[in-house]
């Protein structure tokens, strides 16, 4: 299977290559569906400069990195096109393997549960077998590399790609099993943007399935690794953070970062949903609209984390997407991380109800979203509430599409252990609807 | 005869401009229009030519559809007084009448490719007429319903005159409500202000014109339209009697006005030093001999305040030192304590994955 990623990853680094050396990458380096105030390049330039003048970058409200980012920038500001394409090809590499061995996991489980006579006698075509999965991490890592998202993302030199690189490597040391790499990667991306937070249930819960510790409130065990797991995360967030300290001397880092995140000042349009908000808000209203919008993002972690608790990387899955659907400055590189999980769950396309209305909301958004940024910029005949209605529509797309796929999953869940044919008590057929 | 040339010399100022601005538009607001023209009526009629007026209309009442009366505009009721007639030269019109454009007239920070009929090219001998009216407030005047200027503002607008020697006199009118808020920031010198009405009170309007059906003309304006047409360029009347003009009885607003920052004595003030544009020729056959002390004014600039030789523009900037400075080396490093913690974390963690015994490969 090596020569096929190869092959993919060779033809994205051309498709990129020769985007580069395009006039269109100064074009989409602009586009603010690409760019946003926390991950444009522009900004990091910025605040390199700043540094080089012996000014902090964090005074003023330009430079949002963390101070990682300045450390591996300022050796590498001149490659920095090599280095947006090698860590697309690394995060699709991580991602690949990930998948390969989360195929394994599954196969396992099937094979046990197959054996316990748990599923249903007549879900035979429901069972995934080797053949139909042979392909999926080829197309995982194909799909994270060719999807144009991806691509305008790392040729407008959005530090995005190394946000998901972090994201994906966490995501391998997790389906590996090895908890400190895990815990590890995920300070990391938590350092990095704050929201991966949310990504500490569905990796816990993973570990704790790959050790066989049952998920009970009362059980020791399961505290006892909770507690290892959580002061491995905890203690390395709070290296990293310290560490971070030592390259300015400051602490400004962490209002220019986290504050920034937290308490939305810039109200630049992006493909989320606070701008709008917050620009027609009254001012006494705005903190409690940002502690409600900030708590929409990490509140579906535990309802999530109680009814998928037997599917931890279902979860993750669409624990990213809620991620980089309801984040503060959300950007095109953050849906394309989600979206490269789709070919795991291609089994659940028979029960997908709305998936081609939804490409196509997909689709037609993404395109409309430059028209309508030029009408309302440039030509001045339309304002921003016909981009924010693109906004919305995009973002309704991508959580019916989440839905769709969590109402998929549930309902061959179902199957599986009830049987295909449902009838309801008189005998009738019957039809599984998600409540 | 010495003494007639020395009334030559009663006023410092040799040209006469004039900035009438009204700043309302839509149809209801008729009046200020009729205001500003009154007063651009007066001006002209008083010798000021159109090349030293700069007349700002914010919306073309006598074209307005809603005229009934096209072409005209009326100051008067039973239609008297017509005082758009057919030689209006207006400059700045409907939308480019802004606070921006307003404020770069007067203080000539104009684009180059601005016409000459759009700029006010005033020097320090010049005696400047503003009259402005519209809507407006304790501190402010409303430009066509979307933008304000304060009182602030053309305070430090005339101060920035007054510094780049734009005027020699300034008399400064207002007819909107609480108007006398609006000369209340002036700190420069030679500006006599005066307006319709106190902070805290409303300029009222005079008549309707039940043919026309809006309110034809300002109380305030009407007044001093009435005493204007008395004026004619020979007239001594002085700023005194400007100043009893339109009393509470007339006016239900209380008229006020600002003479500290004048220097010379208001009744020595001509009405036509500002309104008109009065060329003082006398002709004789005499000789005379004029020196300094003729003039009855003291310099108005003492001599500290001149430098002792203007500054040729190439040297204010040292420009040689300047293009030949090498760019300065500060490079900023990452402090090697953070480096060596970085690199400890890393070869730490990835120890601890991969184990101890590769420790015995590297080294």
């Amino acid at each position: 299977m090596a020569a096929p990623l190869v092959l993919v990853v060779l033809a994205a680094v051309t498709v990129r290559a020769a985007l580069y050396r395009s006039s269109l990458a100064v074009f989409i380096a602009e586009r603010v569906e690409v760019a946003s105030p926390l991950n444009a390049w522009k900004r990091v330039v910025e605040g390199l400069a700043l540094l080089d003048l012996g000014v902090s970058p964090y005074s003023g409200a330009i430079f949002h990195e963390t101070p990682l980012i300045i450390y591996l920038f300022h050796f590498l500001i001149e490659y920095a096109e090599l280095v947006f394409m090698i860590t697309d090809v690394l995060t699709a590499v991580a991602l690949y393997l990930a998948i390969q061995d989360f195929n394994k996991v599954v196969f396992k489980k099937q094979k046990l549960l197959i054996e316990l006579d748990k599923y249903a006698p007549d879900v035979a075509e429901l069972i995934q077998t080797p053949m139909e999965m042979h392909y999926i991490p080829l197309k995982v890592a194909l799909f994270y590399l060719l999807n144009p998202y991806t691509v305008m993302s790392c040729v407008a030199k959005s530090t995005c790609a190394i946000n998901n690189s972090v994201i994906a490597f966490f995501i391998l040391a997790t389906i590996k099993g090895s908890a400190f790499l895990s815990a590890v990667f995920l300070a990391l991306a938590t350092y990095q943007s704050l929201y991966p937070l949310t990504l500490f249930a569905p990796a816990l819960l993973y570990l704790l399935q790959r050790q066989f510790i049952p998920i009970k409130l009362k059980s020791k065990s399961f505290w006892l690794y909770t507690m290892q797991y959580a002061s491995l995360y905890l203690c390395s967030l709070v290296v990293i953070i310290c560490l971070s300290f030592f390259l300015l001397n400051s602490w400004d880092f962490i209002p220019s970062v986290y504050g920034f995140i937290l308490s939305v000042p810039d109200l630049t349009p992006n493909i989320g949903l606070f701008w709008y908000f917050f620009a027609e808000m009254f001012e006494h209203f705005s903190l409690f609209f940002v502690c409600v919008f900030q708590i929409n993002v990490f509140f579906y972690t535990i309802p999530l984390a109680i009814k998928l608790k037997e599917h931890p990387v279902f979860f993750m899955f669409v624990q990213l997407a809620i991620i980089s659907i309801f984040k503060s400055y959300p950007t095109v590189g953050d849906v394309a991380l989600y979206m490269a999980f789709l070919p795991v769950w291609s089994h659940l396309y028979r029960f997908l109800r709305n998936i081609f209305i939804l490409s196509c909301v997909l689709i037609f958004c993404s395109f409309l979203f430059p028209v309508l940024w030029h009408l309302w910029i440039y030509a001045g005949s339309a304002n921003s509430n016909f981009y924010y209605a693109i906004t919305l529509t995009f973002n309704i797309g991508q959580i019916l599409l989440i839905s769709d796929y969590f109402y998929a999953f549930l309902r061959r869940e179902y199957y599986l252990t009830h049987g295909l044919h449902l009838t309801r008590q008189d005998g009738t057929e019957a039809m599984l609807v998600l409540k | 005869f010495q003494d007639q040339a020395e009334q030559f010399f009663r006023s410092g100022h040799t040209n006469n401009w004039a900035v009438l601005v009204c700043t309302s538009r839509f149809w209801f607001n008729y009046r200020h229009v009729a205001n500003t023209l009154s007063v651009y009526r007066s001006v002209k009629r008083l010798g000021i030519p159109d090349s030293h007026i700069v007349l700002m209309l914010a919306d073309d009442m006598a074209c307005n559809p809603r005229n009934p009366k096209p072409a005209t505009v009326f100051s008067h009721k039973n239609m008297e007084l017509n005082v758009y007639g057919d030689d209006v030269e207006v400059d700045y019109r409907s939308y480019e009448v802004t606070v921006e454009n307003f404020l770069r007239v007067l203080t000539g920070r104009i684009p180059p490719s601005t016409p000459r009929s759009k700029r006010l090219l005033s020097d320090d001998r010049s005696n400047i007429l503003i009259y402005m009216t519209g809507h407006g407030g304790n501190g402010f005047l409303k430009f066509q319903d979307s933008e304000e200027i304060t009182n602030v503002e053309l305070a430090d607008a005339f101060e920035q005159m007054w510094q780049k020697r734009r005027y020699n006199e300034l008399l400064f009118i207002i007819d909107t409500c609480q108007g006398a808020s609006m000369y209340e920031r002036f700190y420069s010198p030679n500006i006599m202000a005066l307006a319709s009405s106190q902070v805290g009170e409303d300029s009222l309007s005079h008549q309707p014109d039940l043919g026309i059906g809006v309110h034809l003309m300002d109380r305030y304006t009407f007044y001093v339209l009435e005493f204007l047409e008395e004026i004619h360029p020979a007239s001594q009347t002085n700023m005194n009697d400007l100043f009893q003009v339109c009393p509470k009885s007339l006016c239900v607003s209380t008229p006020g006005h600002r003479t500290d920052l004048f220097q010379r004595d208001p009744q020595k003030v001509l009405i036509t030093d500002f309104f008109g544009s009065v060329r003082k020729v006398e002709i004789t056959t005499e000789t005379v001999s004029l020196d300094r002390d003729v003039a009855g004014f003291e310099s108005k600039f003492p001599e500290e305040e001149l430098a002792p030789e203007p500054l040729k523009y190439a040297e204010q900037l040292p420009v040689a030192q300047i293009i030949h400075q090498k760019p300065k080396q500060k490079d900023w490093h990452p402090p090697g304590g953070f480096i060596l913690g970085l690199w400890a974390l890393i070869i730490m963690v990835f120890f601890k994955t991969y184990g101890i015994k590769h420790m015995k490969h590297v080294f």
